[in-house]
Formats: C-alpha cells, structure tokens, sequence
C-alpha cells in the first residue's frame, strides 16, 4: 500500500513535470494576464464614471457593489479562458502520455484507473490555480485603488469558476480519453460547450424544462456564483459531473480492458450520475453570500415570508422571451423559491414570444393562489408581488426603515498602473518564466 | 519433441507463464488466432514472423495493454488478472518515446521509481547501454536507436522477472546490436526471463534459446532452434536445409 502510495506521489509529480513542459499552458498562462487586464481596466473605469469620476455627477454610483461592477466582468476573463484554452491543457495532458507511448507503460503500474485521473486533475486544478493569479493582481490593485472588499462575495465568485474549471477539465479529460486523437477531442469538447450555449438559447426562446436545464449549464451557474449567489444543488450537480467526467476519463484510459466493457462502464456511470442529479435537484438550500443582498427580500421582508404556512401557487401567463418574465423570475421568483419552504411557480403561454398572445385577454396575468384563496394580478415589481401575497396570507407588510439599507461603495478613481502590470509585465514575467521552465 | 503448432499448452516445471489460446481481431481483420505457448524461467523465448504475423499484438494481448478476444494467460499458479500481471509481466512497446520533453536522465529515474525497479543496477545498465552523454538531453531529442537504448534501460532495471520487448534491435547499428546480445543475455544469467520480438532472423537464431513461430497470427511452430529446423525438414518438397533463414521460409 506504501509503494502505491509513493508511486501516486511520483506520478504526480510526473504530471506535474509534464504540465510545466505544455506548450498550452504556458499560452493558457500568458494570455490570462491581457484577458483580466481588459476586463478589469474596463470595468474600474466604468465603475470610476458611475462614481462621478471625468465629470458624471456625484451619486450616481451609490448601490454601486464591487461585486457585479468589478469582479463579476474581471473574472469573465477566467470563464473565457477556461472555455477556449483550458481544454487544450487538458487535452494536451492526456493525449501527451498516449500519443507518446508513455500511458502503454505506465498502464503496467497496478494504480487504479481512479488514482491516475485524480493525479491529472489535481495537477490541472493547480495549473488553473496559477493562472488565478493575474485576478489576484487585479484584487491587489483594487485594494491598493482603495476600493471595498467583502471577502465572501470574492470567494464565491472564486468558488463558481473553480467549479467552472472543474468541469472544462472533466470535459477534457474525458474527451482525450475517448478519443483516440487530441484534434478530435478538442472538436469534442468545444462541442459540448457550444451544446451548453445552444441549450441555453434554446431555454430562453422555449421555456419549460430547457429553462430549468439551463441552471446547470456552465455558463448559467458562474453567473449565480458572480451574482454572489451558492445554491447547494448547483454545487452538488457541478461536483457530481466533475467526477463523472473524470470517472469517463478513467475508464477510457484503460487501454487493455475490451471496447464493450468500457462502454458498459460508462452506460453504467452515465445512469448513476443521472439518478444522482435527479435527487440533488431536490435540494434546495441556498446562500446569497452578496453584500448587498441581491438574491434576498429584505430581512423584514423574510421575515413576515417565513410566516406563511400554506403552499403557495402561482401561474404567470408570460412568454419565454417577454422581458417581463425575466424580470419577474430574476428579481422576484427565485428569491421567492430560497424564500418560502412550498412554492410553486408554473409559466402559462402558447407561442416563445407572447407577441400575438396579447390580444388573450389573459395573456400577462399573474395568477396567486395560497389557502383556498386566489388573486390576479399584471404587476412583475417586487414590491407589488409581495404586496399581492401579503394580503392572500392576511398579513400586514413590513414597516420601512427597520434595517441597514445598502449605501454602496462608490470609487471614482482611475485604473492607475493596470495597463503595465498587465500588457508588459505580466507577459514578460510569463515569457521569462517559461524559457527558464 | 516440442513442436506444438496450434496444440495443447505444454506443462513444464520451469515455465513461468502459460499463454492459452490467444486470440484478437481487430473488425474482420483476425490478427493473432488462438496461439498457444509457454514462457520459461531464465530463457530468451523469441517470436519470430513475417511482418503483420501479429508478434506485436500478441506481446500486447499477453501484457494486457491491448484486449484480447480470447484466451488466457497464467503466471505459476496464478490467472492472469492484473495484479499478478503487473508482478510478472513487464512489456516495451517499439517505436514509442515516452515523457518527449523530460530528460533521459529524470525518465530512467521516473521509471525505477515508479514501478519499483532495480536501482541497485541503474549505473550498470547506463553503462551498458553508453547511455551516461545522452542522461541530460531529452526524450524527444533522441535518435531512433538511443531511444532504443533508453527503452531497454527501462526494461533491464524493471523489477518484473519476465520483459516483452518489442523489436529491442530495431534502429541499433551492428556494434550496437551485438553488445546488446551480450547485455541482454548477461542479464538472462542474473535472473531475467526476456520475451523478444524479432524480425530479423538471423539476430533471432544467434540470441534466442526458443522460439515461437508466428505467420498469419498463427502459432507455426514453438521449439528450440534444432527442433524448428526438425519440424521443417518433416515437411514434404522442401530441399535440405541450410540455415536457421531457409527454416523460417520453409514454415511460414
């Protein structure tokens, strides 16, 4: 078991080497500097304007959160990088051994199939790690501006791509697994990301379950992390998708196991990861790790919220692609779902758009029904939501002003020195780091 | 006699792993058909065929890095799942350069380490194989016969007692060939069994102490050098045979 042990140490180490010798990476690396400098030079300077800075009156950045103004558009870089130049380093990390001849070697080795794939990933994971670390120069230079930090809301956005990069790494592993050639696996891999774009198109133009599918996507679950939102079962699908992936991977790699045996593995992993999802979509809990609160009702407002005992059932009759419906499910909705223990939220419309719905008398209705007792209403504000479901419980709204209100951080001060640190000295220092390596 | 085309395992007190009927297509194509064959303590067993006569499918199937069909292959008392085959087993591929952008140096050290091999013969084997100028340049710099060179490095200090190696005198010149006869059996005295892929016939009729015959992806014929060129001169309308090539011709 020792010997194991210290041969997993090796192998490792071995991955390790082997990352540090990829082409891909080192570009992965370099680029990542530039990517973050646009996004974060970007977003300071708009972040300064909104806070009055060059001549914007004073004010207009109040309520202004870090969050969404710096590193939601600062981290995007990170989602880019992990969609277009991670799977390659991935990719490249797998493929290598086999186009190589090593993995006919080292297959030899009695390790588990499992503890070889941990090794890759592990190895990626710190390689995107260090890629990380031109956010955190944006971080340093965001606190040396003098701008605010809350530390969870910047964990969690960390959390969300962390779990982004394990999934593009999963995807990888398991392309460069199944495919016999890197190229193929690359076209693989885009391809599934593309289906995730695609899924989501199709969500925002049909509804129903696409709609719900959608919340699993990459692309939609960073941007419940960047929105300082965690919900349990995102991470848990996200977790349970990673090593289903890496699972994939796994049983692939083995190159002396017969072709119908593989594919009765992965019918089988491909079955439980599903029966895993289904029940991890019951879980429902949730943390809005935001400053500002932006995924919650007000604590008054929870409070009284929390006072309803019966199920609550609403029917909107809007289509997929009425911006009403988006508003109504993003600033209301879905807080009323980390709310309320039984609610229950059903879209009603006959075509995507609602255009020629209009003319349906019913058409924009929102129908509440809580205790044998129902309302109709058109309003999609949040405030007047809650309004409607107070009344049906028969209990009195919040007074005002009982809480903290959310004053902002406004910042109106340039992105001084980013330019530098980020379009010279970064790929310089990455450039004279990867000759050396 | 010895001779067991196509024939039943034979028994022997020295044999350390039983190959039983082998088999591997890939599609339509059959590659190896149900060969049978013993591997002996202590001897250098060759498979010798034309090319495409599945030698190196073959060396794969029984290593367990490419799935048979069918058959079986048995270490001592053992079947041949993959723990007692990591134990007995070792194989090198030809033609493969593995870790290119790492040294020679770190994948030598990398392979000891990682499989447990024999480090206590590490400069012994880089001596033999003149491979100490080549320890700081890497993998992917290496001709085809230094990478040769590395390989057979790796399967001299594998701590496994029986080697397949595939083709281990492929891209060796002459001088280079002959002193690695003379490593190789040095080492079959230590204690190593070595299986030998090997398609040119007379370096395989000057190391080899058996052979397995191999044409079409069957088993022509399994013996020693005497009993192949017994078994072929049984054959009927071949004229007298004078060496180990006419025997070859004579049964493939």
């Amino acid at each position: 078991m020792r010997s194991l042990d210290r041969a997993w140490i090796r192998l490792l180490r071995k991955e390790w080497r082997e990352l540090l010798a990829s082409r891909a990476w080192w570009v992965f690396l370099f680029l990542m500097g530039p990517l973050v400098g646009v996004s974060f030079i970007s977003a300071v300077r708009t972040y300064a304007e909104a806070s009055g800075w060059g001549g914007t009156s004073a004010g207009v950045g109040e309520a202004f959160s870090p969050l969404v103004g710096i590193w939601a558009p600062t981290f995007s870089a990170c989602e880019i990088g992990a969609a277009f130049l991670l799977p390659f380093v991935a990719i490249r990390l797998v493929s290598g051994d086999r186009q190589s001849g090593a993995l006919k070697l080292e297959l030899q080795h009695p390790m588990s199939a499992l503890a070889r794939m941990a090794a890759k990933a592990l190895v990626l994971f710190a390689g995107w790690f260090i890629t990380l670390s031109a956010a955190a120069m944006a971080v340093a230079l965001w606190l040396s501006y003098g701008g605010s930090l809350y530390w969870p809301e910047l964990v969690t956005v960390v959390l969300g791509h962390l779990l982004n990069a394990g999934l593009v790494i999963a995807l990888g592993v398991a392309a460069a697994s199944v495919a016999e050639n890197p190229s193929t696996a690359a076209i693989l891999t885009l391809a599934v990301t593309v289906g995730t774009w695609i899924i989501g198109f199709i969500a925002a133009v049909h509804g129903g379950v696409w709609e719900r599918a959608v919340d699993y996507t990459p692309t939609a679950m960073v941007a419940q992390f960047q929105h300082g939102l965690v919900r349990l079962d995102v991470v848990l699908i996200a977790l349970i998708l990673i090593v289903a992936g890496l699972g994939l991977g796994g049983i692939w790699m083995r190159l002396g196991v017969a072709v119908r045996r593989r594919v009765c593995e992965s019918m089988a992993l491909g079955a439980v990861t599903v029966a895993a999802i289904f029940v991890c979509k019951f879980a429902r809990a949730s943390w809005d790790m935001s400053e500002n609160r932006m995924n919650s009702f007000s604590q008054a407002d929870e409070r009284v919220l929390q006072q309803i005992r019966h199920p609550l059932k609403i029917e909107a009759h809007l289509a997929p692609e009425d911006p009403r419906r988006t508003d109504l499910e993003h600033r209301v909705f879905s807080k009323l779902r980390r709310t309320l223990p039984e609610v229950e939220i059903r879209y009603v419309s006959a075509t995507s758009v609602g255009l020629f719905e209009q003319t349906n008398p019913h058409y924009g209705e929102i129908c509440y029904r809580l205790g044998g007792r129902s309302r109709i209403s058109r309003a999609t504000s949040q405030e007047a939501v809650l309004a409607t479901i107070y009344e049906l419980a028969g209990l009195p709204p919040p007074g005002e002003g009982s809480e903290d209100i959310f004053r902002g951080h406004p910042l109106a001060v340039p992105p001084k020195g980013a330019a530098v640190v980020f379009y010279l000295a970064w790929p310089a220092v990455v450039a004279a780091l990867g000759r050396l390596g | 006699m010895n001779i067991t085309p196509q024939g039943e395992p034979e028994s022997s007190p020295e044999t350390l792993v039983r190959i039983t009927g082998m088999g591997k297509n890939y599609g339509d194509l059959i590659a190896v058909r149900d060969v049978t064959f013993s591997i002996r303590k202590g001897e250098i067993l060759g498979v010798i065929g034309p090319n495409g006569a599945g030698k190196t499918t073959l060396l794969e199937c029984v290593a367990g890095v490419q799935p048979a069909a069918a058959g079986n292959v048995t270490f001592g008392d053992s079947s041949g799942n993959g723990q007692a085959r990591s134990s007995f087993l070792f194989y090198i591929p030809d033609g493969i350069a593995p870790w290119p952008h790492q040294s020679v140096r770190w994948a030598i050290d990398f392979a000891v380490g990682f499989f447990g091999g024999r480090r206590d013969l590490l400069s012994e084997v880089t001596h033999e194989l003149h491979l100490a100028p080549l320890l700081g340049k890497t993998v992917a710099s290496l001709s085809k016969g230094q990478r040769k060179r590395l390989l057979l490095a790796i399967a001299l200090l594998a701590p496994q007692p029986v080697v397949l190696i595939d083709e281990p005198f492929e891209g060796l010149d002459l001088r280079q060939g002959r002193e690695l006869e003379a490593t190789l059996r040095k080492h079959v005295f230590a204690g190593k069994t070595l299986v030998l892929s090997i398609h040119q016939i007379t370096v395989a009729a000057r190391i080899c102490d058996r052979f397995v015959l191999l044409s079409d992806g069957k088993l022509v014929a399994e013996g020693t050098r005497e009993e192949l060129f017994q078994a072929a001169s049984c054959r009927p309308g071949h004229a007298p045979l004078r060496d180990f090539e006419e025997v070859f011709l004579a049964l493939t």
